[in-house]
């Protein structure tokens, strides 16, 4: 170990005249820092509103169902999902926080939290708004309960149920950007460290930002498609 | 245990907080409601005259329903950083940030109410020799009243509530508390968080009494259905 | 006949040597466990660039020699930095001797020196079971800065020439309002009385000072954009409320205790090439050329032998 020596200062690699010079955006850059940067952080976006809708969809659900039996607790659930849009959203994270901690938990439980929230009343309204007289019907020609749940119920809640999954996954993929104020994944990670830069980073914003609307109007196409594949007949506009 | 004791005493302690620092919240709840106004205006200013053209014409169905898909695809904090980017660090890049996310709400909303107007009431308005901009005004802006009123509310919850995050980008308001627990530690985050839903919900309650203030009395009677299943927007 | 008596064979052949392979792994492995039973080190670090060039730079000289660490970068502000030690969320933290002082520990003036500081600093964190590993030659200390324009028109040479401004917005980073070594420092003892404080939040205070909004904002002394020719001018702090500033690791006693030698030696070797040219160019690096802080650390721990 040689004593009193300086650190070797090597040559990091100067930035293309675009970056330096702050213009409006830098292909090139996208381009060399997609693997260590945009590209992880996509991925891992995808990963944190998967399982958020997932979860949040069975909870949902299950909830809806519940709700669908006993019609009592529908009443406090809506006035509960109605209370949330009032909440302001990045709060639930930093509330959680002192629980949980700065980690994926807290991040999954508020997003799953605010995906039930939106897909349950639409689950439910899906459920309830099954006319009576197909129901009728359907005891009429013997299905037991659980019959008609499965082959007349849900099958006509299913746009209902699809749009609220469309709703669901587009504000669910953008609130997702708000992860970055609790770990640094997923695609507000990019955008919350190029604001933090003496010059806000113009590529970084308009990059990640870019993404993460493609993907929640990728999803919301893929959504409508599903929807027409699987209720050829309605033809219902959500 | 993740929920000790002194968990257990955080909604009290956030009451508390509240209780204790009334002047403080009431500034920072004024200066978010400053920047919440003048974002929801904005929209207003540039959602309303264009919700209503399209849906008087019924034309243009693409742009008013893409703008609610599209605004609840944009993230607030891109927005945000977005705009930071082009007019710099202030009052006006949280402003027009928040008032692209409350453009889509009324935007549809209006579309929707206009271009839903019973035909025949149009019909009959025509018929008795009213000009196009008559009708309008007379007969489909009433009709279309409660639908217009129900985007706009939800328009500025969702701005109201949304507002905190321009803490983020020096913005102020209760965000400020909000987004610096390190400070202010949980009770004070919670203290705000309840501010803020008092603030977005009173604002709710003051759009729906104005909307009945409004009205005309012939057409409380007649009430158009909110669309509740694409008009829930958050974020 | 034969081949069921073969066939036994084998299967007990089979049996005999899975066993015996268990047996010697599970030997081996005790034997591996018990000279490297180091606990894995979690890194925290704070959410601006040269809080996570350090993060990395120790990280990966650590991992280089074998040890387990996690890295949570981007955690925040001090307050929740010292909630996650304490917590034992994380064990290892590259925190500012002055911040530790005086933030921290609520010490209301500074250390006459950088020495001082540390040795302040040391006695302090042991008290409550951390060690200060050596800390690195150069400091970064919170500064006042203001657009050279501003300097010009107010005629701003020191802090307490902003008392000739009047009324005036401050800005900085939220924990920034109610510190010693910044607001209320600044404040207090130069005698700003009109001053109002700006959160800035996430974003940097030189977009703020560029575009106006505030005049005069709390920067750091290491920052890219102060290094000549600048558009800023920083105001001389002759009372010297921001402190000393050099950087030294936060390890749990524990932790340290438990990871050897051989941890100790490494951390402070790379805290001894930390000067301040080495800073500035990887501060640049980062902030400028807008390259990976993980890049920056990897290429310069491997021009010094060290990654």
């Amino acid at each position: 170990m040689s004593a009193g020596a300086g650190p070797v200062i090597p040559n990091f690699g100067q930035g293309s005249s675009c970056v330096t010079g702050d213009h409006f955006f830098c292909w090139g850059w996208v381009k060399q820092h997609w693997g260590d940067t945009l590209g992880p952080a996509l991925v891992q976006h995808m990963e944190l509103t998967g399982i958020a809708v997932g979860i949040g969809f069975v909870l949902a659900a299950g909830l809806a169902l519940l709700a669908h039996r006993l019609r009592r607790i529908e009443q406090p659930i809506s006035v509960l999902s109605a209370l949330v849009y009032t909440f302001p959203s990045f709060a639930l994270f930093q509330l959680l926080v002192p629980f949980t901690g700065l980690t994926y938990t807290t991040t999954e439980i508020a997003l799953v939290s605010y995906t039930l929230v939106i897909l349950f009343p639409n689950i439910s309204a899906g459920l309830d708004a099954v006319p009576a007289e197909v129901m009728e019907a359907g005891r009429g020609m013997g299905l037991t309960r659980r019959q008609l749940l499965a082959r007349v119920e849900v099958p006509l809640a299913l746009p209902a149920i699809i749009g609220g999954l469309r709703i669901a996954v587009v504000s669910t993929i953008a609130i997702a950007t708000i992860a970055a104020t609790i770990e640094p994944k997923g695609l507000g990670y990019p955008i919350f460290y190029a604001i933090a830069l003496p010059t806000p980073f113009k590529t970084e914003i308009y990059s990640a930002g870019a993404l993460t609307v493609a993907l929640a109007l990728a999803c919301d196409a893929a959504l409508v498609l599903l929807r027409r594949a699987v209720t050829p007949w309605s033809r219902a506009r959500s | 245990m993740i929920f000790d004791a002194a968990n257990a005493h955080t909604f009290l302690d956030a009451l508390r907080f509240i209780g204790d620092n009334p002047g403080f919240l009431a500034t920072k709840a004024l200066e978010q409601l400053e920047l919440s106004g003048a974002a929801i205006g904005l929209a207003l200013a540039v959602a309303l005259p264009l919700g209503i053209v399209l849906g008087h014409f019924h034309r243009g169905s693409g742009i008013a329903i893409g703008a609610s898909i599209v605004g609840r695809a944009l993230p607030s904090i891109f927005l945000i950083a977005a705009f930071l980017t082009v007019l710099g660090l202030g009052f006006e890049n949280n402003m027009v940030a928040l008032a692209v996310l409350g453009t889509g709400p009324v935007l549809t909303n209006t579309y929707l109410a206009l271009d839903g107007v019973d035909r025949d009431a149009v019909e009959a308005a025509r018929g008795m020799g009213l000009s196009g901009l008559q009708t309008l005004s007379r007969i489909e802006l009433p009709l279309a009243l409660p639908l217009i009123f129900a985007g706009l509310r939800i328009s500025a919850v969702t701005v109201v509530a949304t507002a905190p995050i321009a803490a983020y980008a020096g913005g102020g308001g209760l965000g400020d508390v909000i987004a610096n627990q390190a400070s202010y530690r949980l009770s004070g985050v919670l203290g705000a968080s309840i501010c803020v839903m008092a603030l977005s919900a009173g604002v709710w309650a003051a759009l729906l009494a104005f909307q009945e203030a409004l009205t005309p009395r012939g057409i409380r009677a007649v009430r158009v259905h909110a669309a509740t299943s694409n008009g829930k927007e958050i974020l | 006949m034969i081949r069921k008596h073969t066939r036994r064979a084998a299967k007990a052949a089979f049996a005999i040597s899975l066993g015996v392979a268990i047996v010697l792994g599970g030997f081996a492995g005790a034997a591996r466990s018990a000279t490297h039973k180091a606990p894995t080190i979690v890194i925290g670090s704070k959410n601006f660039p040269e809080e996570d060039i350090l993060g990395q730079l120790y990280t990966q000289a650590l991992e280089a020699k074998g040890f387990t660490v996690s890295y949570k970068s981007e955690i925040g502000a001090t307050e929740i930095i010292q909630t996650a030690l304490t917590s034992g969320k994380i064990n290892f933290y590259p925190e500012y001797t002055g911040v530790i002082v005086q933030d921290v520990f609520h010490h209301t003036s500074s250390p006459k020196t950088a020495t001082a500081t540390y040795a302040l600093a040391k006695s302090l964190e042991a008290a409550k079971g951390f060690t200060l590993l050596k800390a690195t030659p150069f400091y970064d200390t919170d500064v006042l800065a203001v657009t050279n324009a501003t300097a010009k028109k107010y005629g701003l040479k020191t802090i307490s020439d902003l008392r000739k401004v009047g009324a005036f917005k401050l800005g900085g980073f939220p924990e920034c309002q109610t510190r010693n070594t910044c607001f209320v420092g600044y404040t207090k003892q130069y005698g700003l009385s009109k001053a109002s404080f700006l959160s800035v939040g996430s974003v940097s205070p030189y977009a703020a000072l560029d575009a106006g909004t505030v005049l005069a904002a709390d920067v750091f002394s290491t920052d890219p954009p102060l290094s000549p020719p600048s558009k800023y001018t920083v105001l001389t702090d002759p009372k010297h409320i921001t402190g000393f500033q050099n950087v030294a690791p936060i390890v749990s006693t524990k932790v340290a205790r438990a990871s050897g030698p051989t941890f100790t030696t490494t951390v402070n070797a790379v805290s001894a090439k930390l000067t301040l040219p080495a800073i500035l160019a990887m501060n640049k690096a980062v902030e400028v050329d807008k390259q990976s802080a993980a890049a920056v650390a990897k290429t310069f721990l491997k021009a010094n032998g060290l990654g």
